[in-house]
């Protein structure tokens, strides 16, 4: 269907996965955390994050 | 050419940095703009609201300065966190344009995520300003945004599938069926999914409310098709190779 030579197919590892999880959860602490996981030091970080989170559209109070 | 998941990573990862810190460039230089005429909104309210002089304001755990740069450092640690992930599909992808340049894959796949991660919720529920979100519904608020964008990531990967079962059919056709087709079903969730269900107060200016959410789609944009044309430039061998050439010339003409 298509020329293999352009898009060499590549061997992900299983790892990859604990790759992508680790930046869903980075992403998750700096735009929603707000106390599920961090408690107490959700606040802290809600509020150093504040205008980021704003800034990039996330529904925030 | 990057021809190892580690290779990629790599790569994703610069290339995230550099988006996020392009984008945290346009939060300084630009959202930050409508952001203080939106604290300024908040601090009128507060001080019509404390107005028999009870001075017991809550205090703030950080400074606006610090709060400026908590925005940018922001867009940073989202970049690299989206990098790696981006890397991670893009070294997936069975489908994606298969038979263009890596340079091509890479900005298409960008533009796609900024379509369904930014675009696509920046339509339905808009980027609010500080001093307009009521926080009694931020749970709702954020679970209809993040289903909105899961719900976009299927329409992305699926119009992607039909594309390479519609193999047959000459471009052209194939290309205007795959279009028909996402915009269609991008309409259908744009009209399924609820309304906002924060009506914007009166004491904030359209101007300012605009101003802040054309401000953060260009950050979003930054950020996204930043990082696909950035990731683009870092794993197309033709790059090297152009560079390469340039080099030889200028050494002959040397």
């Amino acid at each position: 269907m298509t020329s293999p030579a352009l898009t060499p197919s590549i061997a992900v590892p299983k790892w990859a996965f604990a790759v992508a999880l680790l930046a869903l959860i980075v992403a998750w602490v700096v735009l929603q955390e707000n106390g599920v996981a961090l408690g107490a030091t959700a606040e802290t970080v809600h509020e150093f994050f504040h205008d980021g989170r704003h800034a990039l559209g996330v529904p925030c109070h | 050419m990057a021809t190892t998941y580690t290779g990629l990573l790599t790569r994703g990862l610069a290339a995230g940095g550099i988006a996020g810190l392009a984008a945290g460039l346009v939060s300084l230089f630009v959202v930050e703009v409508p952001i203080r005429a939106a604290l300024a909104v908040e601090e009128a309210r507060a001080a019509a609201e404390h107005v028999e002089g009870d001075a017991h304001e809550h205090a703030e755990l950080f400074s606006r300065g610090t709060q400026v740069l908590g925005g940018v450092l922001a867009a940073v640690v989202v970049g690299l966190a989206v990098g790696a992930l981006f890397a991670t599909i893009f070294a997936y992808t069975r489908r994606w344009f298969t038979d263009r340049q890596p340079f091509f894959r890479s900005a298409t796949l960008g533009l796609a995520a900024f379509g369904v991660a930014a675009l696509l919720p920046a339509i339905k529920y808009p980027a609010n300003p500080p001093a307009v979100g009521d926080p009694t519904t931020v749970n709702y608020r954020t679970g209809l945004y993040l289903g909105l964008i899961v719900a976009g990531i299927v329409v992305a990967f699926g119009a992607s599938y039909l594309a390479s079962r519609l193999g047959h059919l000459a471009a052209p056709v194939r290309v205007t069926a795959v279009l028909l087709a996402t915009v269609a079903a991008v309409t259908i969730l744009l009209l399924v999914f609820p309304a906002p269900p924060d009506a914007v107060p009166a004491d904030m200016p359209s101007s300012v409310l605009w101003d802040f959410r054309l401000a953060s789609l260009a950050e979003t944009a930054t950020l996204w098709i930043g990082l696909g044309l950035v990731f683009g430039l870092l794993i197309d061998p033709a790059v090297r190779k152009t560079k390469t050439k340039a080099n030889a010339k200028s050494a002959v003409a040397a």
